[in-house]
């Protein structure tokens, strides 16, 4: 929230009162001030303005139905997932056990986890610095106020409209053994046999990392649009007046000037590569890939605790918590990087 | 002051959110004498001896996804059932049966809340019956399998908490099965529509004329091992579950790797299209674009390329499934379970019956807008089944299946979900050449017995 003095925001009149003059402590008549006094923790000048006539729990109040929202969708969820995931609780049935750290020796032991945690940081190592990268130059591109240029940005931003499952249908279609890409390429005498985008299981990933990329370049590309405008134009200008040219100025002001905007679409990109299943089930099908090669982990939550009637929901559960801490983790990490980078 | 309340509120948020998650988390049997499946019930509804007393009061009744094209029928139904039970009352709830239907029953049956007439499916069936959510029809009502085809009720046993196979549900319609497959592309790759194969493997042989004759044009069978599994083993007399069914089995027969080597060889030949060996592609899609040889084997399927390809509808031809070792089909009819938690068992069961009686089955089985079979022995010895007219693929359909309705058996093996991702998996490795056959099996049964194990 941003901070308002109070001559920027103005305060609504006290009861019976006219509107206190800025800056300083407005006056109630007496027995009122008194009551009020009562029930407002020790104001001071620097609380200003409308502070004093607030309830304590006036901002609670107001943040109710978020907070309701958060506890009921998030916290408990998250707090009951943690709690599963000592259990050996299934959907049917009631009853359930305590096992303790079982399903996490289990999980420990088991190569298809390991394989799942493989792919999904692959996912974000390939991902990230890609998505942090490629939506700047986009804006960088459609930046300017060229005429016309409204048509490109909403076609950059069209993808992100579209569904999941829509866009996925339209990629399977495109890099099928007989679909668009395979077809361009042999007209064009590039490849002798179709490339097996859909059935070689390194390349399915690729794949689903290229249809992750494209379906979000240009949702980061808005965020950049906004933040090149806080680049401040002189920079530039200085920078061209000194001999620099379009991709010195790019590196040495744009960069720089977009910094925080990066930190923020790296964190973003980081935690959403690392909740990839969409992509992954619309190119390499129910089992993830030919041999399930390329499950990731929420891949592999759906498939060992997700079944409505037969899932593990206590494995289920701490391969969840796994992924938490996996998400937890790398995003420190990478805040600790660009700290020390800063420093 | 006001700093030193804001732990203070977290702490009891948190308290609170504490508290939600253990109830969450509760559950546990209830100390009653009557429970089933975590649900306190009345004592009539389970243990031994069959209910009785009078049919009336007040029922729910679930169906998935029937409202919009068959209102009239079950409304007709429920008016007749109302009529004859004076004082009972049928509340019809159709759920849409999108994808979290099964999450809602299972958490209507979790919450004590199952509907008391419930339409179900086998995997649903199988999970409801182990866990006690449904009543045992040959302790409550042993005369209840009287009017349904032997074969098929005597097949129709799920094994309850103890592990007993018991009559949980009652037998409904089903779809049939048959062989689909377009005869132009038949012709082209030398094979006679006429005589469509009689084995599992001699589909396979078949199939790998096609992959000789198609140059790439059009494919015999799509790869994915999911749309073969574990049908084609059962049909090939494979025993898939140890008797007592804690184990997996198949991959010590070795005629279930003589079936992963003639997926693999097909895969490898061409017959099928290298793409769809983890893809969701839909068979019934590829064949009504003209580029596959057998189509799905569910008639209903029929009308779906009717409507949607007429010119692929007719080239199709029809031919009996390949019966192979076990000399029969199997197939999972739809079914209609009762709630062991409910308050009105006698209704209930009543009703259930009522439903699935001759006379309701057929009446809805004439209805010209479904293909489908009813479970009743007079039902299917109505002239309706018994002298289909016409040739097109349709009629073809409804005279095969309704031929072996009376031999056709309800135990359709039901992996889960994840049992049939780890089984394809492997075998799909095995169709990449990165495995043999017979190792891809192994690991396949490994897995399959640690999901049974693990309980997921």
């Amino acid at each position: 929230m941003a901070q308002h003095t109070v001559d920027q925001a103005p305060v609504p009149a006290p009861l019976g009162a006219g509107a206190p003059r800025p800056g300083s402590v407005p006056k109630p008549p007496g027995r009122l001030r008194r009551a009020l006094r009562a029930v407002t923790p020790g104001p001071t000048a620097d609380a200003g303005g409308a502070a004093l006539y607030r309830r304590w729990w006036l901002p609670w109040l107001w943040m109710l139905p978020a907070i309701a929202g958060t506890t009921v969708f998030g916290v408990f969820p998250f707090l009951n997932t943690i709690l599963v995931s000592f259990t050996d609780a299934k959907p049917l049935g009631g009853a359930y056990n305590l096992v303790g750290l079982d399903n996490y020796t289990r999980m420990l032991g088991d190569a298809d986890f390991w394989l799942a945690t493989r792919n999904s940081v692959l996912y974000a190592l390939i991902v990230v610095p890609l998505m942090v990268l490629l939506p700047l130059l986009l804006a960088v591109l459609v930046e300017k106020n060229l005429p016309g240029i409204g048509f490109f940005r909403s076609a950059f931003y069209t993808p992100v409209l579209a569904s999941s499952v829509v866009v996925g249908l339209s990629w399977q279609w495109l890099l099928s053994d007989q679909g668009l890409v395979n077809t361009w390429l042999e007209k064009a005498h590039l490849i002798r046999g179709a490339i097996p985008f859909l059935s070689d299981s390194w390349l399915i990933l690729l794949s689903a990392m290229g249809l992750t990329l494209w379906k979000g370049l240009g949702w980061y590309m808005i965020f950049y649009l906004a933040a090149l405008g806080n680049v401040p134009r002189e920079l530039h200008e200085a920078a061209a007046v000194d001999g620099a040219g379009a991709v010195r100025r790019f590196w040495h002001v744009t960069v720089p000037g977009v910094r925080q905007s990066m930190m923020l679409v790296g964190t973003l990109t980081g935690i959403g590569s690392l909740r990839v299943f969409t992509e992954i089930y619309m190119l390499g099908g129910a089992t993830g890939g030919p041999g399930g090669a390329d499950r990731t982990l929420p891949f592999y939550i759906r498939d060992v605790g997700l079944d409505p009637l037969t899932g593990n929901a206590g494995y289920g559960a701490a391969v969840s918590v796994a992924l938490f801490a996996l998400t937890l983790g790398l995003t420190l990490l990478a805040q600790r990087l660009t700290k020390e980078d800063e420093a | 002051m006001r700093a030193s309340r804001l732990p203070g509120s977290l702490a009891c948020f948190l308290a609170l959110a504490l508290t939600a998650a253990g109830c969450g988390l509760s559950g546990g049997s209830g100390d009653g004498e009557a429970t089933a499946g975590g649900c306190k019930v009345d004592k009539a509804n389970v243990g031994s001896g069959a209910l009785t007393g009078d049919v009336k009061g007040d029922i729910t009744f679930q169906t998935t996804n029937l409202k919009k094209d068959f209102g009239g029928y079950f409304n007709g139904v429920i008016a007749a059932f109302e009529k004859e039970h004076p004082g009972t009352k049928v509340k019809w709830i159709d759920d849409p049966g999108d994808a979290t239907f099964t999450q809602r029953l299972v958490a209507d049956a979790q919450g004590c809340t199952l509907p008391d007439v419930v339409n179900i499916n086998v995997n649903t069936a199988i999970a409801l019956t182990k866990n006690g959510y449904l009543i045992d029809l040959d302790k409550k009502a042993p005369d209840a399998g009287e009017p349904f085809v032997p074969a098929l009720w005597k097949s129709s046993l799920y094994a309850d908490a103890s592990g007993t196979e018991v009559h949980s549900v009652l037998p409904w319609y089903s779809g049939g099965i048959v062989q689909t497959f377009n005869t132009e592309l038949m012709k082209k790759a030398g094979l006679d529509p006429a005589k469509p194969p009689t084995t599992v493997l001699g589909l396979f042989a078949d199939a790998e004329k096609v992959a000789k004759a198609s140059g790439g044009k059009y494919h015999a069978l799509l790869a994915n091992p999911q749309l073969r599994i574990p049908a084609d083993w059962q049909q090939m007399g494979i025993k898939i579950f140890s008797a007592d069914g804690k184990s997996f089995t198949f991959a010590d027969d070795p005629r279930t790797a003589q079936w992963v080597e003639a997926m693999t060889k097909l895969y490898k030949a061409g017959g099928m299209p290298r793409d769809s060996l983890s893809s969701t592609q839909d068979p019934a899609n590829v064949f009504g674009q003209g580029k596959l040889v057998y189509g799905p084997t569910n008639p209903n399927f029929l009308r779906f390329i009717q409507q949607n390809n007429p010119t692929v509808y007719k080239k199709t031809g029809v031919g009996r499934y390949m019966l192979d070792d076990l000399g029969h089909t199997v197939g999972a009819p739809q079914y209609i379970g009762t709630s062991a938690t409910s308050k009105n068992a006698v209704t209930a069961v009543a009703f259930a019956r009522f439903l699935t009686n001759a006379k309701n089955q057929l009446e809805w089985a004439k209805d010209p807008n479904v293909v489908i079979f009813p479970s009743t022995t007079a039902s299917l010895d109505d002239p309706f089944f018994q002298s289909v007219k016409g040739d097109d693929p349709f009629a073809e359909a409804r005279k095969i299946v309704a031929s072996d309705r009376k031999t056709a058996t309800a135990d359709e093996i039901a992996l889960t979900p994840g049992e049939l991702n780890a089984f394809s998996a492997q075998i799909q490795l095995a169709m990449q050449g990165k495995k043999s056959a017979e190792d891809a099996l192994k690991d396949a049964q490994s897995k399959g017995n640690e999901l049974i194990k693990q309980g997921s």
